[in-house]
């Protein structure tokens, strides 16, 4: 009996013993693989100051206002190590003769490619060199050289900037263009009552568009750049309204009856919104003059907030409240092949991304007593329903929107106490504050 | 019968005995093996967690890595902090995450891309003093001179590389850039959960495909595929999801480039 239990356990033993080394090796593979999981490096780029090119005395505010607001678009682009100042050499270029490469190139600076350029003031005229120089390459170092000439205002100097900020980052950044010339419309209460604001995508530059004097929300600018459609509160209920940037006034736009809201533009002008119409919410789409009108959607619903697949214009996505809480779900633009794409609590504004591949909302994943869930934003490649989590208590964040470089997107945060709006890089990251006065809601960014 | 009685009590006497000894043999040796094995799992968890992960940036869960690295966005910041560090410029190795994994993966794909490459048109790129793959993988962008091919990437346990062949003459380190750019952006696009899961190492498969002067990628062919179709897929998807690369260099007289691009993927 002795000799049959003995080997019985030693066997255990073996066994265990060897599942613990075999637990043990798994993990230290997923350790390592965690640790060392993503490739892709920045370019490390310096961007030295403009250097003046006249003695005119106009010279230093602009040149502060160049540099300043060039150096925030490369930082923001997403795709740079920027090289910080203090690293820089006390002679700067101003000039390509004036550049040293092996200083630049070497630590510690160690940078792969050098902004630089001069900025002179004359009669009232600016004009600006700029050159991006790869210093690790002396033989051909030019990726880049451009001149501009305007007015010598503030204004026009920044615009100057950020032209010059997007030809780098489309260079280097594979060909996808710069988002430092693209605007971001929001609603404010500033004045009093919701209205209709703009701004640069940075922030600068805020400006009232509607004066309706009722409530104005969910703004949503056309393609093109040309038209903004929004909701807005009417005698007769809730209607979508649109205004014109080539008039600069309201224009008119088909009024439905019942309650129409949340707009949303195809890339080829059609619009997708909400109707209540026919008795319960529910997706329509209508040309850009509002004829056409077609049903997608044929339950109680509610249905609302649709948005296209920016990329092809082929599929729709939307919130529906059909089941319960309410659930983002996808349908092609002719309302086939509905899939619901949230599984669980309660998920609001979705977002297609610009090359059609994620979806961003807003999501609190436990909904109900006892779940002290947040809004939080979250990411969703589309095809594999794979989703990540982008921002982590920091109060509640709605509204979500997509730059059109899809690098970075823009939402609603009440994180500082009060609703306001800030963006981020599309994977949560650099998180930066664009509004601080009044309440800011509901974001969207222009097409290009 | 005495006698005979006497023997089998002796015989008995001395396999008990011996079977007394093995017993505490066997616990012993059970004993030591379970110690072994505390010594390892406290060295693998305790300085695991406390050591190289500790604070890392890629801490999340893999999903979430593959994902982020999909989006187009250059991601970690984190690990691009030790090149200000680097005191001389060269093939420095900063990383010593990226160091362990250089035995697994790195030599295969030397040498196939000397058994496979015969074929294409031997190029300025490719005369060029190699530095071996291995070593340029190792390189912390912008150090080590301006780069030559062949190139290498690697992503999430993946890698891939290429060599450029312009009619233009040696693109490659003329516009390193530009080589750069394209590396970066199939990198950003191939989404290797499109990958057989079950798959955990696949032999590499190699892309050729042209670069027009507009940036579009066109003529994607698969030059030599790999022992996983899924692999083959997924690499073929990644180049069809680009658009554009970005115009080529202005001064470029050519009117494309040929690109050889390879992915090697490892779970």
């Amino acid at each position: 009996m002795r000799n049959s239990v003995r080997p019985v356990r030693r066997h255990i033993l073996i066994a265990a013993t060897l599942l613990l080394l075999l637990a043990a090796t798994s993990s230290a593979q997923d350790w390592i693989r965690t640790g060392t999981g993503l490739g892709v490096e920045r370019v490390r780029l310096a961007a030295s100051d403009f250097k003046p090119s006249t003695a005119d005395a106009n010279n230093a505010p602009l040149l502060k206002t160049f540099n300043d607001v060039l150096w925030n678009d490369l930082d923001n682009a997403g795709i740079f190590d920027l090289v910080s100042k203090s690293f820089y050499q006390l002679q700067e270029p101003g000039q390509p003769s004036e550049v040293n490469f092996s200083a630049w190139s070497s630590p510690p600076p160690n940078a792969s490619m050098l902004a630089f350029g001069n900025l002179g003031a004359a009669a009232g005229k600016v004009t600006v060199q700029g050159w991006l120089y790869d210093v690790k390459n002396e033989k051909s170092p030019q990726v880049l050289g451009k001149q501009y000439t305007d007015n010598a205002t503030s204004d026009a100097v920044r615009v100057i900037a950020h032209r010059f900020a997007d030809e780098i980052i489309f260079r280097l950044g594979g060909g996808i263009a710069g988002i430092a010339e693209t605007k971001i419309y929001f609603v404010s209460k500033r004045t009093g009552s919701k209205e209709i604001w703009m701004m640069d995508y940075d922030g600068a530059n805020q400006q009232q568009v509607t004066h309706l004097g009722t409530i104005s929300l969910s703004p949503r600018i056309s393609p093109d750049g040309s038209r903004l459609a929004f909701s807005s509160m009417t005698k007769s209920g809730w209607e979508i309204m649109m205004y014109s940037f080539d008039l600069n006034r309201m224009v008119a736009f088909q009024r439905f009856g019942g309650m129409n809201l949340s707009p949303s533009w195809s890339p080829e002008g059609k619009i997708a919104f909400s109707s209540s119409r026919n008795g319960y919410p529910n997706i329509y789409v209508v040309d850009a003059s509002g004829g056409n009108s077609r049903r997608l959607t044929n339950d109680k619903g509610p249905d609302v907030a649709p948005t296209w697949n920016r990329k092809t214009g082929s599929q729709i996505a939307f919130v529906s409240g059909r089941t319960g809480l309410p659930q983002i779900y996808t349908m092609e633009a002719d309302g086939t092949n509905l899939q619901r794409v949230t599984d669980q609590g309660y998920a609001v504004s979705p977002n297609w991304s610009p090359n059609g591949q994620f979806l961003t909302f807003s999501w609190m994943r436990k909904y109900g007593p006892g779940e002290p869930g947040s809004n939080d934003l979250y990411l969703m490649d589309v095809a594999s329903k794979q989703w990540l989590q982008l921002t982590h208590d920091a109060g509640r964040n709605d509204f979500p929107c997509w730059s059109p470089d899809g690098r970075h997107i823009v939402f609603q945060s009440h994180r500082s106490g009060t609703d306001q709006i800030w963006t981020m890089l599309a994977d949560g990251s650099n998180v930066k504050q664009l509004t601080f006065k009044g309440d800011n809601t509901q974001p969207n960014w222009s097409w290009k | 019968m005495a006698a005979i009685t006497d023997f089998d009590m002796y015989d008995i006497d001395i396999y008990s005995e011996h079977g007394q000894l093995r017993r505490p043999l066997a616990w012993s040796l059970g004993l030591h093996v379970a110690f072994t094995a505390f010594v390892v799992l406290y060295a693998v968890f305790v300085n695991g967690i406390r050591g190289t992960g500790w604070g890392s940036g890629g801490g999340g869960d893999a999903m979430g890595a593959t994902l982020v690295s999909s989006v187009p966005l250059p991601a970690n910041p984190t690990e691009t902090q030790n090149v200000l560090a680097t005191e001389s410029k060269g093939l420095s190795k900063s990383q010593p995450t990226v160091q362990e994994k250089e035995p697994e993966a790195i030599p295969i794909p030397d040498k196939n891309a000397k058994k496979v490459k015969p074929a294409p048109v031997k190029s300025a790129t490719q005369r060029k003093a190699q530095p071996e793959p291995e070593e340029s993988n190792q390189i912390p962008y912008g150090e080590g001179g301006p780069v030559s091919g062949p190139y290498t990437m690697t992503a999430g346990g993946a890698k891939g590389g290429f060599g450029f062949t312009g009619s233009g003459g040696d693109f490659g380190s003329r516009y390193a850039w530009y080589v750069q750019a394209v590396q970066r952006k199939v990198t950003e696009n191939w989404l290797k959960y499109e990958v057989d899961p079950r798959i955990t190492e696949g032999s590499r498969v190699y892309l050729t495909f042209d670069i027009g002067r507009d940036g579009h990628p066109s003529n994607i062919q698969v030059e030599q595929p790999s022992n996983v179709p899924s692999l083959n897929q997924s690499a073929l998807r990644a180049l069809q999801r680009i658009d554009t690369f970005g115009p080529l260099p202005q001064d470029y007289s050519g009117s494309k480039v040929s690109v050889e691009f390879w992915f090697d993927y490892k779970r």
